[in-house]
């Protein structure tokens, strides 16, 4: 299926993905901590659950320890929908669950609201994942999005420093 | 008094400051001429160049004696950034989902059992079905 919207129109991140298995075996791979923990987490992390309360302002909490160092990860659930409909809002968390900033950046938002719908057909699962920061209206995300396509379209002389920046960053 | 974070994303949730950011974006403009801009007292708009500067988002030079703010498009960037990062970090994700999924239902379909838990059966009052595996 085609997955281009119009620009204007799209939220902040949008990936659909198709699973070769029936929606409720996907659907609770997100609602059984003990599924949550196999799949779950920074790429080749394993992390431990502390806490899953599956339901609409329940909340999931899990470490993940890398090099040492242990991050917490939250979901705060909003609608649930069984096996078609999830929503949740992740950020970073202390030991205690309370919010914090990303620790590898200032400028990943605080908070994240994440959209998953869940269709099957013929047996297989096409999950559809919409996410923006929870603080950016509509209009603040139209914003970056005309101020990332300006930048693609480069004014004359920014564009070169923009390009400039990049390869200091890469 | 609480601490006053800026960040980014509370510089551009206000229409204002996003208004500034497009004009400066194209041309650096001297604080005067972006203010001419607006139907409002400029100190008001000096106050949004400054919470906007202390966010990263425009730099202000002065040149005589003038100051010129500039647009700064690095922190610009890094608010589009955080999407490309997290797009990766749910594409990730759902490349091990993906394994998970292969993984239980080859262990469904070895042991001879279909899909015991969405079944539907009579209510078991006494036993409890704890999946010992």
């Amino acid at each position: 299926m085609e997955s281009k919207h119009p620009t204007s129109e799209a939220p902040e991140l949008l990936i659909t993905r198709v699973f070769d298995a029936p929606k409720q075996l996907v659907f609770n791979a997100f609602a059984e901590a003990e599924a949550l923990s196999q799949w779950w987490g920074p790429p080749g992390v394993p992390i431990t659950v502390v806490q899953l309360d599956f339901r609409p302002k329940g909340s999931f909490l899990y470490k993940a320890t890398m090099q040492g160092q242990t991050a917490h990860g939250k979901f705060v659930y909003g609608q649930i929908s069984k096996y078609d409909l999830l929503e949740f809002t992740s950020s970073f968390s202390d030991e205690a669950g309370r919010t914090i900033r990303a620790p590898f950046s200032q400028q990943f938002p605080l908070e994240i609201f994440n959209r998953l719908e869940f269709s099957e057909l013929n047996g297989k699962t096409t999950i559809t994942m919409k996410g923006y920061p929870v603080n950016a209206s509509e209009a603040e995300t139209q914003f970056y999005t005309a101020m990332k396509n300006g930048m693609q379209q480069g004014f004359a002389g920014t564009f070169a420093q923009l390009d400039h920046y990049l390869s200091k960053l890469l | 008094m609480m601490e006053a974070r800026r960040d980014v994303f509370q510089a551009i949730a206000d229409p204002t400051r996003r208004e500034i950011i497009n004009l400066v974006s194209q041309e650096s403009m001297n604080l005067n001429a972006i203010a001419d801009r607006f139907d409002m007292t400029r100190q008001a708009v000096s106050l949004h160049i400054k919470i906007l500067q202390e966010c990263g988002l425009i730099m202000i030079n002065q040149q005589g004696r003038e100051r010129f703010c500039e647009a700064k498009l690095t922190q610009l960037k890094e608010i589009s950034d955080w999407v490309d990062q997290y797009r990766q970090f749910w594409q990730q994700n759902f490349d091990s989902l993906d394994k998970y999924l292969q993984k239980i239902q080859s262990t469904n379909k070895s042991t001879g059992k279909p899909t015991k838990k969405s079944t539907t059966q009579s209510p078991n009052k006494s036993k409890r079905n704890k999946n010992g595996k």
